[in-house]
């Protein structure tokens, strides 16, 4: 039973992490990124990759899967932050499509569809599993303290104010002589790297990647917490996290429950569920369960 | 690999890009009225699929499978607009196009429930290709695109000829304009998302014709029609036709040399290309950002 509760634990951080990203992005810069899943997919991948086959230390792949996934970030950001919001959404949601894509068919380095196994456990050297897995749940937390205390920091930062500007009015800050494109490609790469750690996380926690793991779906899971949790606050990623992992299990347990439920099934059920609650809540409550009309 | 060969690429390519065409001309009909890009245009597209599917299996008439697949994604469409865009039609574009994620994954759900994931193909007569040389045609592929191409002439057709088509046109030139002229914009809205899914459901029908109809099938359709709306200049709609036509034979010609599952990413760089040469797309002119 511990077990479970340990997953759950680092899938909430996981999800966490994720939700900080795109709140950084969207809540308080109005950043439209549909490709999230892509840039959590670079990171998983560069990390187990840079362990696996260079046999680096975490220690530094981890940083690696940040800072590739930040990379990443930039030419979609000269590319399309010039231009009106919704191209973002276009190209971003196909920038995670052609990641998955490569890595499908690059299969000299990921293994394609059948994926990576034994990813390498987090000080997998110093004793037994049950100690690797509470030593990557403590990692994560950590992680997750400093992000936010950073986020808070910027956020709170001249900084901060200018992306909040830019989420609120483009046009007030160009006229006051700052480049809104030159702040949205930053804290594109900003997020993409927060992502991309969390990608890292994940592919050690897991141990095994797919390139099915990181389908548009996980992108909007994420668009499901922060706006379920509240956007533009940082609580609210948290909050969201926990009521999307409350979801997702909620179905594998009724799964389990229902008799007769193929899984194939469950899937459309699950799919469907995140399409109401994103067509509901964008049109009732667009602020989230806890947060105060006038927010948004 | 010989001339011939790539002929045939073209040839398919060039079927491929007719039917891309009907979805990124929605897209585009739907941009330049609601100022979205529809991320549940492929949806559309899957559920005309099943509504041709159905339609034929009932009847065995593949005319009426058409016009069941135009039913079926007008259906959708309009039951989309009613119930999930038109009351957010005023507000931002990410509000929109969230919506539309919503719309298009609850779409999804309801057909992989109702009908299950197994791929189902049209039970078709199978016929010999034509062929000239080494060139060879198949006679169902020249129907379809016959059919693809009359549905493209009807739209323009009401888009420049008809007192609708010019409210739609000029609505989406300038809708504070148009109100002001006493343009009826709920009217022009709910015929404008009709054709939008009839032109859809056509597509799903045929490329189920040509290939499969499965429940995922509309959002892989979704980033080339995006990629040709976007190449053609988002909202301009003989620019997504020209757009997805030119990248259908792209893609198919680019297939032996870059593999099979290479084919979307071609579309993707292409409209990357675009974006950074040509923003406002191949053939719009530079307009302001409303």
């Amino acid at each position: 039973m511990d077990t479970y509760l340990l997953t759950i634990a680092v899938i909430v951080g996981i999800y966490v992490l994720l939700s900080l990203s795109l709140d950084l992005q969207y809540g308080f810069t109005g950043l439209i990124n549909f490709g999230l899943a892509g840039f959590f997919a670079v990171g998983a991948y560069t990390s187990a990759l840079l362990t696996m086959r260079a046999g680096l230390s975490p220690l530094l792949s981890f940083p690696a899967a940040a800072i590739l996934a930040a990379l990443l970030a930039w030419p979609i950001g000269r590319v399309a932050l010039r231009l009106r919001d919704d191209y973002l959404a276009i190209v971003t949601l196909g920038f995670s499509e052609i990641v998955r894509l490569v890595l499908v068919q690059e299969q000299w380095l990921t293994e394609g569809v059948r994926g990576i196994a034994g990813v390498p456990r987090l000080g997998a050297g110093w004793g037994n599993p049950r100690f690797s897995e509470f030593f990557l749940l403590g990692m994560l937390v950590l992680c997750i303290v400093l992000v936010i205390l950073f986020l808070r920091r910027l956020t709170a930062s001249p900084y901060g104010r200018t992306i909040q500007a830019i989420r609120d009015d483009e046009t007030a800050v160009r006229v006051l002589g700052k480049e809104p494109a030159v702040f949205k490609t930053q804290i594109l790469m900003l997020g993409g790297a927060i992502a991309g750690l969390a990608g890292a996380f994940y592919a050690h926690y897991m141990t095994y990647i797919v390139p099915d793991l990181f389908v548009p779906l996980v992108t909007f899971y994420i668009w499901m917490a922060i706006i379920m949790g509240g956007v533009a606050r940082l609580s609210g990623a948290i909050v969201g996290a926990v009521i999307l992992v409350f979801f997702t299990e909620g179905v594998r347990f009724l799964r389990g429950v229902i008799p007769g439920v193929s899984d194939a099934h469950m899937g459309s059920l699950q799919l469907g569920i995140v399409g109401l609650v994103l067509i509901l809540f964008m049109r009732w409550r667009p602020q989230g369960v806890f947060g105060s009309r006038g927010a948004t | 690999m010989n001339y011939a060969d790539f002929i045939n690429l073209a040839i398919n390519g060039l079927v491929e890009g007719l039917v891309m065409a009907l979805p990124a001309l929605a897209l585009t009909l739907i941009y330049g009225l609601a100022r979205f890009p529809n991320a549940a245009t492929g949806d559309f597209v899957a559920v005309g699929g099943f509504g041709g599917f159905a339609a034929h299996q009932l009847t065995g008439s593949l005319i009426i499978a058409g016009l069941g697949g135009a039913a079926a994604g007008a259906a959708a469409a309009l039951l989309a607009y009613w119930l999930a865009f038109r009351p957010v039609i005023r507000r931002s574009v990410i509000t929109l196009m969230l919506t539309s994620i919503g719309v298009g994954f609850v779409y999804r759900s309801a057909l992989g429930l109702a009908f299950g994931h197994e791929p189902k193909a049209f039970d078709m007569p199978l016929q010999r290709a034509m062929r000239f040389g080494d060139v060879s045609i198949l006679p169902a592929d020249i129907s379809l695109a016959a059919l693809t191409i009359a549905v493209l002439v009807a739209v323009f057709a009401i888009l420049f000829w008809t007192p609708l088509g010019r409210s739609l046109r000029a609505i989406a030139d300038d809708p504070d304009l148009a109100r002001v002229s006493g343009i009826r914009k709920e009217r022009s809205m709910l015929a404008m998302w009709t054709m939008a899914g009839v032109v859809c459901g056509i597509a799903g029908t045929v490329s189920g014709m040509r290939t499969v109809v499965y429940p995922d099938s509309g959002w892989n359709l979704l980033l080339p029609a995006f990629a040709a709306a976007v190449i053609g200049g988002l909202g301009n709609p003989v620019g997504a036709v020209i757009g997805a036509i030119l990248l259908g034979v792209l893609q198919e010609l680019a297939t032996p040399f870059t593999g099979f599952v290479y084919k979307i990413a071609i579309g993707y760089v292409v409209m990357v290309i675009v974006l950074l040469v040509r923003p406002q797309g191949l053939f719009n002119r530079v307009q302001q950002v409303r």
